[in-house]
Protein backbone atom coordinates (compact mmCIF):
# COMPACT_ATOMS: atom_id res chain seq x y z
CA UNK A 1 0.00 0.00 0.00
CA UNK A 2 2.69 2.35 0.82
CA UNK A 3 5.59 3.25 -1.82
CA UNK A 4 8.40 2.47 0.76
CA UNK A 5 9.07 1.90 4.38
CA UNK A 6 11.50 4.78 4.59
CA UNK A 7 9.23 7.39 2.78
CA UNK A 8 6.64 6.34 5.35
CA UNK A 9 8.77 6.84 7.94
CA UNK A 10 9.50 10.17 6.31
CA UNK A 11 5.81 11.19 6.17
CA UNK A 12 4.65 10.53 9.50
CA UNK A 13 7.86 12.12 10.98
CA UNK A 14 6.55 14.97 8.93
CA UNK A 15 2.85 14.50 9.79
CA UNK A 16 3.63 14.14 13.31
CA UNK A 17 6.04 17.15 13.57
CA UNK A 18 3.01 19.44 11.73
CA UNK A 19 0.65 18.33 14.59
CA UNK A 20 2.68 19.56 16.81
CA UNK A 21 3.38 22.60 15.48
CA UNK A 22 -0.57 22.97 15.12
CA UNK A 23 -0.93 22.04 18.46
CA UNK A 24 1.93 25.00 19.61
CA UNK A 25 0.23 27.55 17.63
CA UNK A 26 -3.19 26.92 18.99
CA UNK A 27 -1.85 27.02 22.76
CA UNK A 28 0.34 30.68 21.59
CA UNK A 29 -3.34 31.81 20.38
CA UNK A 30 -5.31 30.81 22.83
CA UNK A 31 -2.81 32.10 25.73
CA UNK A 32 -2.24 35.24 23.75
CA UNK A 33 -6.23 35.67 22.80
CA UNK A 34 -5.48 36.66 18.93
CA UNK A 35 -3.14 39.92 20.41
CA UNK A 36 0.54 40.01 19.28
CA UNK A 37 1.60 37.83 16.47
CA UNK A 38 -0.90 35.91 15.67
CA UNK A 39 -3.27 39.20 15.78
CA UNK A 40 -1.04 40.93 13.37
CA UNK A 41 -0.77 37.77 11.09
CA UNK A 42 -4.43 36.67 11.03
CA UNK A 43 -5.28 41.32 10.34
CA UNK A 44 -2.98 40.47 7.37
CA UNK A 45 -4.42 37.97 5.70
CA UNK A 46 -7.79 38.91 6.26
CA UNK A 47 -6.27 42.64 4.80
CA UNK A 48 -5.07 40.38 1.84
CA UNK A 49 -8.38 38.23 1.35
CA UNK A 50 -10.74 40.89 1.79
CA UNK A 51 -10.61 42.39 -2.08
CA UNK A 52 -10.67 38.37 -3.14
CA UNK A 53 -13.44 37.89 -0.97
CA UNK A 54 -15.39 40.97 -2.18
CA UNK A 55 -14.65 40.13 -5.76
CA UNK A 56 -16.08 37.00 -5.60
CA UNK A 57 -19.18 37.74 -3.50
CA UNK A 58 -19.95 40.01 -6.12
CA UNK A 59 -20.14 37.76 -8.85
CA UNK A 60 -21.77 34.99 -6.54
CA UNK A 61 -24.07 36.71 -5.10
CA UNK A 62 -26.86 37.65 -8.09
CA UNK A 63 -26.35 33.70 -9.38
CA UNK A 64 -26.62 32.26 -6.08
CA UNK A 65 -29.78 34.32 -5.49
CA UNK A 66 -31.03 33.39 -8.74
CA UNK A 67 -31.07 29.53 -8.08
CA UNK A 68 -31.87 29.91 -4.65
CA UNK A 69 -35.05 31.66 -5.78
CA UNK A 70 -35.60 29.07 -8.00
CA UNK A 71 -35.28 26.35 -5.75
CA UNK A 72 -37.02 28.15 -2.88
CA UNK A 73 -40.52 28.01 -5.33
CA UNK A 74 -41.85 24.42 -4.06
CA UNK A 75 -41.58 26.26 -0.71
CA UNK A 76 -43.63 29.05 -0.93
CA UNK A 77 -46.93 27.87 -0.37
CA UNK A 78 -45.96 26.64 2.69
CA UNK A 79 -43.95 29.77 3.36
CA UNK A 80 -46.91 31.15 3.19
CA UNK A 81 -49.32 29.82 5.12
CA UNK A 82 -46.70 30.08 7.46
CA UNK A 83 -46.22 33.51 6.97
CA UNK A 84 -49.95 34.38 7.21
CA UNK A 85 -50.24 32.28 10.83
CA UNK A 86 -47.03 34.77 11.45
CA UNK A 87 -48.94 38.26 10.58
CA UNK A 88 -51.70 37.08 12.79
CA UNK A 89 -49.50 36.53 15.84
CA UNK A 90 -47.35 39.99 15.27
CA UNK A 91 -50.70 42.03 14.63
CA UNK A 92 -51.70 40.44 18.38
CA UNK A 93 -47.91 41.67 19.59
CA UNK A 94 -48.36 44.90 17.38
CA UNK A 95 -51.27 46.08 19.53
CA UNK A 96 -49.92 44.68 23.16
CA UNK A 97 -46.48 46.77 21.78
CA UNK A 98 -48.48 49.88 21.05
CA UNK A 99 -49.54 50.16 24.69
CA UNK A 100 -45.90 48.69 25.86
CA UNK A 101 -44.83 52.13 23.64
CA UNK A 102 -46.67 54.57 25.21
CA UNK A 103 -45.25 53.43 28.45
CA UNK A 104 -41.65 53.32 27.24
CA UNK A 105 -42.51 57.41 26.06
CA UNK A 106 -43.56 58.34 28.92
CA UNK A 107 -40.45 56.59 30.88
CA UNK A 108 -38.20 57.64 28.70
CA UNK A 109 -39.45 61.81 29.06
CA UNK A 110 -39.30 61.03 32.89
CA UNK A 111 -35.75 59.83 32.40
CA UNK A 112 -34.33 61.00 29.67
CA UNK A 113 -33.08 57.40 28.57
CA UNK A 114 -32.29 57.17 24.92
CA UNK A 115 -33.48 54.18 23.44
CA UNK A 116 -31.02 52.19 21.02
CA UNK A 117 -32.36 53.76 18.02
CA UNK A 118 -31.30 56.54 19.35
CA UNK A 119 -27.37 55.79 19.15
CA UNK A 120 -25.34 56.43 16.24
CA UNK A 121 -24.62 53.07 13.52
CA UNK A 122 -23.01 52.80 10.69
CA UNK A 123 -24.69 50.41 7.84
CA UNK A 124 -22.30 47.70 6.91
CA UNK A 125 -22.63 44.62 4.13
CA UNK A 126 -21.62 40.77 4.84
CA UNK A 127 -18.91 40.13 2.25
CA UNK A 128 -18.33 36.66 3.81
CA UNK A 129 -19.29 34.00 6.49
CA UNK A 130 -17.20 31.40 8.72
CA UNK A 131 -14.60 28.67 6.92
CA UNK A 132 -16.93 25.82 8.01
CA UNK A 133 -20.46 25.52 10.04
CA UNK A 134 -19.05 25.21 13.10
CA UNK A 135 -17.46 28.72 12.77
CA UNK A 136 -20.18 31.31 14.05
CA UNK A 137 -18.45 34.88 12.56
CA UNK A 138 -19.36 37.04 9.66
CA UNK A 139 -17.25 39.67 8.00
CA UNK A 140 -18.58 42.96 6.93
CA UNK A 141 -17.10 45.43 4.71
CA UNK A 142 -16.55 48.50 7.35
CA UNK A 143 -13.73 48.62 9.86
CA UNK A 144 -11.63 51.15 12.10
CA UNK A 145 -10.82 53.56 9.41
CA UNK A 146 -14.92 53.77 9.74
CA UNK A 147 -14.88 54.16 13.46
CA UNK A 148 -15.50 50.32 13.94
CA UNK A 149 -13.94 49.14 16.95
CA UNK A 150 -13.46 45.88 19.11
CA UNK A 151 -16.52 45.11 21.32
CA UNK A 152 -19.23 46.78 19.63
CA UNK A 153 -23.04 45.80 18.86
CA UNK A 154 -24.29 44.40 15.16
CA UNK A 155 -27.69 44.69 14.75
CA UNK A 156 -29.69 44.37 11.87
CA UNK A 157 -33.39 45.22 11.22
CA UNK A 158 -34.50 42.85 13.56
CA UNK A 159 -32.38 42.68 16.66
CA UNK A 160 -29.10 41.78 17.41
CA UNK A 161 -26.70 40.00 15.64
CA UNK A 162 -23.47 39.63 17.68
CA UNK A 163 -20.73 41.94 18.13
CA UNK A 164 -16.83 43.16 16.56
CA UNK A 165 -14.53 40.44 17.81
CA UNK A 166 -11.31 41.72 15.33
CA UNK A 167 -10.85 44.79 13.49
CA UNK A 168 -8.70 45.84 10.37
CA UNK A 169 -8.67 48.73 8.75
CA UNK A 170 -11.55 48.12 5.88
CA UNK A 171 -13.25 45.01 7.60
CA UNK A 172 -14.34 43.36 11.03
CA UNK A 173 -15.18 39.94 11.88
CA UNK A 174 -18.35 39.92 13.95
CA UNK A 175 -19.20 37.22 16.19
CA UNK A 176 -22.52 36.28 16.09
CA UNK A 177 -24.58 35.34 19.50
CA UNK A 178 -25.52 31.75 18.39
CA UNK A 179 -21.20 31.53 19.07
CA UNK A 180 -21.08 29.33 22.24
CA UNK A 181 -18.23 32.50 23.19
CA UNK A 182 -21.13 34.95 23.23
CA UNK A 183 -23.06 35.62 26.13
CA UNK A 184 -24.97 38.50 26.39
CA UNK A 185 -27.09 39.58 29.20
CA UNK A 186 -31.23 40.29 28.57
CA UNK A 187 -33.95 40.89 30.18
CA UNK A 188 -37.49 39.06 29.32
CA UNK A 189 -39.52 42.69 28.30
CA UNK A 190 -42.72 41.98 30.02
CA UNK A 191 -41.36 41.22 33.55
CA UNK A 192 -38.25 42.80 33.87
CA UNK A 193 -35.88 40.26 35.12
CA UNK A 194 -32.88 39.31 33.90
CA UNK A 195 -30.18 36.38 32.36
CA UNK A 196 -28.27 35.62 30.46
CA UNK A 197 -28.28 34.32 26.95
CA UNK A 198 -25.45 31.71 25.07
CA UNK A 199 -25.57 30.78 21.80
CA UNK A 200 -25.48 27.18 21.45
CA UNK A 201 -24.07 26.68 17.85
CA UNK A 202 -27.35 26.56 16.27
CA UNK A 203 -30.72 28.03 15.70
CA UNK A 204 -31.76 28.33 19.12
CA UNK A 205 -29.87 30.61 21.82
CA UNK A 206 -29.68 29.52 25.66
CA UNK A 207 -31.25 32.01 28.50
CA UNK A 208 -30.15 31.56 31.88
CA UNK A 209 -31.99 33.09 34.48
CA UNK A 210 -31.10 32.69 38.25
CA UNK A 211 -32.92 34.71 40.04
CA UNK A 212 -35.87 34.50 38.67
CA UNK A 213 -39.01 35.12 40.68
CA UNK A 214 -41.67 34.51 37.95
CA UNK A 215 -42.25 32.39 35.13
CA UNK A 216 -40.70 33.40 31.48
CA UNK A 217 -43.68 33.00 28.84
CA UNK A 218 -43.75 31.30 25.37
CA UNK A 219 -43.03 34.63 23.09
CA UNK A 220 -42.04 36.97 25.49
CA UNK A 221 -39.80 39.27 24.49
CA UNK A 222 -36.05 39.25 25.37
CA UNK A 223 -33.60 42.60 25.24
CA UNK A 224 -29.96 43.48 25.83
CA UNK A 225 -30.19 44.60 29.19
CA UNK A 226 -27.07 47.06 28.38
CA UNK A 227 -24.67 45.18 30.38
CA UNK A 228 -22.60 44.04 27.27
CA UNK A 229 -24.46 45.60 24.42
CA UNK A 230 -26.74 48.49 24.01
CA UNK A 231 -29.80 48.57 26.13
CA UNK A 232 -32.99 47.87 24.50
CA UNK A 233 -32.34 45.91 21.57
CA UNK A 234 -34.38 42.47 20.43
CA UNK A 235 -32.16 39.64 21.32
CA UNK A 236 -35.23 36.77 20.47
CA UNK A 237 -38.08 35.54 21.62
CA UNK A 238 -38.47 32.92 24.14
CA UNK A 239 -39.17 29.83 22.92
CA UNK A 240 -40.71 27.61 25.45
CA UNK A 241 -42.34 28.37 29.12
CA UNK A 242 -40.87 27.70 31.87
CA UNK A 243 -41.75 28.17 35.31
CA UNK A 244 -38.88 29.61 37.96
CA UNK A 245 -38.42 27.08 41.04
CA UNK A 246 -36.97 29.00 43.98
CA UNK A 247 -33.20 27.67 44.24
CA UNK A 248 -32.72 26.84 40.64
CA UNK A 249 -31.71 28.40 38.03
CA UNK A 250 -34.41 29.29 35.16
CA UNK A 251 -33.83 27.55 31.67
CA UNK A 252 -35.62 27.60 28.79
CA UNK A 253 -33.96 28.02 25.15
CA UNK A 254 -34.72 31.52 22.72
CA UNK A 255 -35.38 32.28 19.41
CA UNK A 256 -33.44 34.82 17.78
CA UNK A 257 -35.22 37.64 15.99
CA UNK A 258 -32.32 37.89 13.46
CA UNK A 259 -32.32 35.32 10.52
CA UNK A 260 -28.45 34.52 10.35
CA UNK A 261 -29.05 32.53 7.02
CA UNK A 262 -29.68 35.32 5.08
CA UNK A 263 -28.00 38.18 6.40
CA UNK A 264 -26.90 41.13 4.21
CA UNK A 265 -26.59 44.77 5.40
CA UNK A 266 -26.10 45.22 9.01
CA UNK A 267 -25.73 48.11 11.37
CA UNK A 268 -23.25 48.45 13.83
CA UNK A 269 -23.41 50.59 16.58
CA UNK A 270 -20.04 52.71 17.14
CA UNK A 271 -21.50 55.09 19.48
CA UNK A 272 -22.02 52.80 22.63
CA UNK A 273 -19.36 50.21 23.95
CA UNK A 274 -19.39 48.16 27.07
CA UNK A 275 -16.42 50.06 28.23
CA UNK A 276 -18.04 53.34 28.10
CA UNK A 277 -21.16 52.30 29.66
CA UNK A 278 -22.49 53.45 33.21
CA UNK A 279 -22.71 50.60 35.30
CA UNK A 280 -25.87 51.19 36.81
CA UNK A 281 -28.20 52.58 33.34
CA UNK A 282 -25.97 51.14 30.94
CA UNK A 283 -26.00 54.66 29.00
CA UNK A 284 -23.28 55.68 26.88
CA UNK A 285 -20.59 57.88 29.18
CA UNK A 286 -19.12 59.62 25.91
CA UNK A 287 -19.99 61.61 22.79
CA UNK A 288 -19.65 59.05 19.33
CA UNK A 289 -16.21 59.27 17.52
CA UNK A 290 -15.78 62.75 15.34
CA UNK A 291 -14.68 61.31 12.25
CA UNK A 292 -17.08 62.40 9.50
CA UNK A 293 -18.44 59.40 7.32
CA UNK A 294 -21.49 59.66 4.81
CA UNK A 295 -22.37 56.48 5.78
CA UNK A 296 -22.91 57.17 9.35
CA UNK A 297 -26.54 57.69 10.40
CA UNK A 298 -28.38 58.74 13.24
CA UNK A 299 -31.62 57.61 13.45
CA UNK B 1 7.59 16.89 -7.05
CA UNK B 2 8.28 20.14 -8.56
CA UNK B 3 7.53 23.17 -6.18
CA UNK B 4 5.13 24.95 -9.24
CA UNK B 5 3.22 22.19 -8.29
CA UNK B 6 3.31 22.19 -4.75
CA UNK B 7 2.21 25.79 -5.07
CA UNK B 8 -0.32 24.83 -7.39
CA UNK B 9 -1.96 22.70 -4.71
CA UNK B 10 -1.79 25.13 -1.82
CA UNK B 11 -3.93 27.46 -4.70
CA UNK B 12 -6.14 24.94 -4.76
CA UNK B 13 -6.89 24.81 -1.62
CA UNK B 14 -7.00 27.90 -0.34
CA UNK B 15 -9.72 29.02 -3.32
CA UNK B 16 -11.62 26.35 -1.89
CA UNK B 17 -11.56 28.10 1.36
CA UNK B 18 -11.94 31.35 -0.40
CA UNK B 19 -15.32 30.44 -2.19
CA UNK B 20 -16.18 28.54 0.96
CA UNK B 21 -16.56 31.82 2.82
CA UNK B 22 -18.15 33.52 0.00
CA UNK B 23 -20.53 31.50 -2.35
CA UNK B 24 -21.83 29.41 0.97
CA UNK B 25 -22.81 31.96 3.28
CA UNK B 26 -25.52 32.99 0.64
CA UNK B 27 -26.22 29.28 -0.47
CA UNK B 28 -27.41 26.59 2.14
CA UNK B 29 -27.93 23.53 1.10
CA UNK B 30 -30.31 21.50 3.67
CA UNK B 31 -29.10 24.41 6.25
CA UNK B 32 -25.76 23.65 5.60
CA UNK B 33 -22.40 24.21 4.16
CA UNK B 34 -19.77 21.61 2.46
CA UNK B 35 -16.43 21.52 3.77
CA UNK B 36 -14.55 22.21 0.74
CA UNK B 37 -11.29 23.09 2.57
CA UNK B 38 -10.89 19.41 3.83
CA UNK B 39 -13.10 18.12 0.18
CA UNK B 40 -9.81 19.53 -1.88
CA UNK B 41 -7.57 18.54 0.78
CA UNK B 42 -8.46 14.81 -0.26
CA UNK B 43 -8.79 15.88 -4.13
CA UNK B 44 -4.59 16.98 -3.08
CA UNK B 45 -3.58 13.85 -1.06
CA UNK B 46 -5.00 11.39 -3.96
CA UNK B 47 -2.65 12.93 -6.58
CA UNK B 48 0.76 14.08 -4.60
CA UNK B 49 3.12 12.16 -2.59
CA UNK B 50 2.99 12.72 1.23
CA UNK B 51 5.32 15.11 2.56
CA UNK B 52 3.92 17.46 -0.10
CA UNK B 53 0.41 17.01 0.49
CA UNK B 54 0.97 17.15 4.39
CA UNK B 55 2.41 20.69 3.72
CA UNK B 56 -0.38 22.09 1.66
CA UNK B 57 -2.75 20.53 3.99
CA UNK B 58 -1.35 22.26 6.84
CA UNK B 59 -0.35 25.40 5.42
CA UNK B 60 -3.62 25.29 3.52
CA UNK B 61 -5.22 24.77 6.72
CA UNK B 62 -3.31 27.54 9.03
CA UNK B 63 -4.97 30.07 6.05
CA UNK B 64 -8.66 28.55 6.87
CA UNK B 65 -7.66 29.44 10.53
CA UNK B 66 -6.27 33.11 9.57
CA UNK B 67 -9.70 33.48 7.92
CA UNK B 68 -12.13 31.70 10.63
CA UNK B 69 -12.93 32.26 13.64
CA UNK B 70 -11.62 29.50 16.05
CA UNK B 71 -7.41 29.54 17.13
CA UNK B 72 -4.78 29.55 14.68
CA UNK B 73 -3.34 25.94 14.27
CA UNK B 74 -6.55 24.15 14.81
CA UNK B 75 -7.82 23.49 11.07
CA UNK B 76 -4.23 23.24 10.41
CA UNK B 77 -3.99 20.18 12.33
CA UNK B 78 -7.25 18.69 11.02
CA UNK B 79 -6.42 18.89 7.51
CA UNK B 80 -2.72 17.84 8.19
CA UNK B 81 -4.88 14.60 9.76
CA UNK B 82 -6.84 13.85 6.59
CA UNK B 83 -3.97 14.01 4.39
CA UNK B 84 -2.12 11.81 5.87
CA UNK B 85 -4.73 8.99 6.52
CA UNK B 86 -6.09 10.26 2.20
CA UNK B 87 -2.44 9.14 1.85
CA UNK B 88 -2.46 6.03 3.58
CA UNK B 89 -5.67 4.71 1.86
CA UNK B 90 -5.24 6.26 -1.51
CA UNK B 91 -4.01 2.86 -3.15
CA UNK B 92 -7.59 1.69 -1.90
CA UNK B 93 -9.19 3.59 -4.80
CA UNK B 94 -9.50 0.90 -6.96
CA UNK B 95 -12.47 -0.74 -5.20
CA UNK B 96 -14.40 1.49 -7.98
CA UNK B 97 -16.41 5.06 -7.61
CA UNK B 98 -18.54 3.75 -4.74
CA UNK B 99 -15.38 3.14 -2.53
CA UNK B 100 -13.97 7.09 -3.48
CA UNK B 101 -17.07 8.58 -2.59
CA UNK B 102 -17.32 6.32 0.66
CA UNK B 103 -13.82 7.22 1.08
CA UNK B 104 -14.90 10.92 0.96
CA UNK B 105 -17.40 10.66 2.93
CA UNK B 106 -15.65 9.10 5.66
CA UNK B 107 -12.32 11.29 5.34
CA UNK B 108 -14.75 14.79 5.61
CA UNK B 109 -16.04 13.27 8.97
CA UNK B 110 -12.48 12.57 9.95
CA UNK B 111 -11.57 16.28 8.94
CA UNK B 112 -15.16 17.96 10.87
CA UNK B 113 -14.10 15.42 13.75
CA UNK B 114 -10.65 16.57 14.62
CA UNK B 115 -11.90 19.96 14.17
CA UNK B 116 -14.57 19.46 16.65
CA UNK B 117 -12.38 17.65 19.07
CA UNK B 118 -9.26 20.03 18.99
CA UNK B 119 -11.90 22.81 18.81
CA UNK B 120 -13.19 21.36 22.04
CA UNK B 121 -10.01 20.80 23.79
CA UNK B 122 -9.24 24.31 23.00
CA UNK B 123 -12.19 26.15 24.57
CA UNK B 124 -14.70 26.67 21.79
CA UNK B 125 -17.53 24.15 22.89
CA UNK B 126 -18.43 22.64 20.15
CA UNK B 127 -19.21 18.86 20.67
CA UNK B 128 -21.68 19.54 22.94
CA UNK B 129 -23.52 22.13 20.76
CA UNK B 130 -27.08 20.82 19.67
CA UNK B 131 -27.42 19.19 16.10
CA UNK B 132 -23.68 18.07 16.49
CA UNK B 133 -23.76 15.71 14.56
CA UNK B 134 -25.84 17.42 11.65
CA UNK B 135 -22.88 19.67 11.68
CA UNK B 136 -20.51 16.18 10.57
CA UNK B 137 -22.60 14.17 8.48
CA UNK B 138 -24.67 17.00 6.32
CA UNK B 139 -21.28 18.74 5.37
CA UNK B 140 -19.56 15.38 4.57
CA UNK B 141 -22.75 13.86 2.13
CA UNK B 142 -22.27 17.57 0.52
CA UNK B 143 -18.56 17.12 0.14
CA UNK B 144 -19.50 13.88 -1.79
CA UNK B 145 -21.86 15.14 -3.87
CA UNK B 146 -19.03 17.24 -4.41
CA UNK B 147 -16.21 15.11 -4.95
CA UNK B 148 -15.81 14.16 -8.32
CA UNK B 149 -16.02 17.71 -9.71
CA UNK B 150 -13.07 18.79 -7.05
CA UNK B 151 -11.30 15.88 -7.94
CA UNK B 152 -11.77 16.81 -11.50
CA UNK B 153 -10.64 20.21 -11.02
CA UNK B 154 -7.65 18.84 -8.81
CA UNK B 155 -6.71 16.47 -11.66
CA UNK B 156 -6.72 18.97 -14.54
CA UNK B 157 -4.29 21.34 -12.42
CA UNK B 158 -1.98 18.52 -11.09
CA UNK B 159 -1.68 16.22 -14.10
CA UNK B 160 -1.97 18.39 -16.70
CA UNK B 161 1.02 16.40 -18.67
CA UNK B 162 -1.86 13.19 -18.88
CA UNK B 163 -4.14 15.57 -20.45
CA UNK B 164 -1.32 15.88 -23.32
CA UNK B 165 -0.96 14.02 -26.60
CA UNK B 166 2.88 13.19 -25.94
CA UNK B 167 2.56 11.61 -22.68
Amino acid sequence: MFPSGRRLDRATALFISLLAVGFLVATFDVRASGESATGVLRDGVQAVAEPVQKGIDVVVRPVVGFIDGISNIAGLREQNERLTAEVTRLEQRLRETAALERRVDELEAINDVEAPEDLPTITARIYSAGVSTFDEVRFIDKGSSDGVIDGQAVMDESGLIGRIDLVTRSSARVRLITDPLVSVGVRIQDTNQTGAVTGQGSELLRLDMFDASEPVREDAIVLTDGSRFPPGIVVGFVNETKAANVGFALRTTVDPSAEFSTLDFVKVVIGWSPLDADPETGDSLVDAPTFTDPGTVRE
Amino acid sequence: MRSAKILIALGFVVVAVLLQTTVFQHFHPFGYAPALGVLAVIAVGRLVDAEPALFVAFTGGFVQDLLGGAPLGLWASSLTVVAFVTFKVRDREIAGPIAVLAGVFGLSILGLLTFAVLGTLFGQSIINRPGFLGHLIVPAALNTMLAYPVFWAAQVLLRPSERTWVA
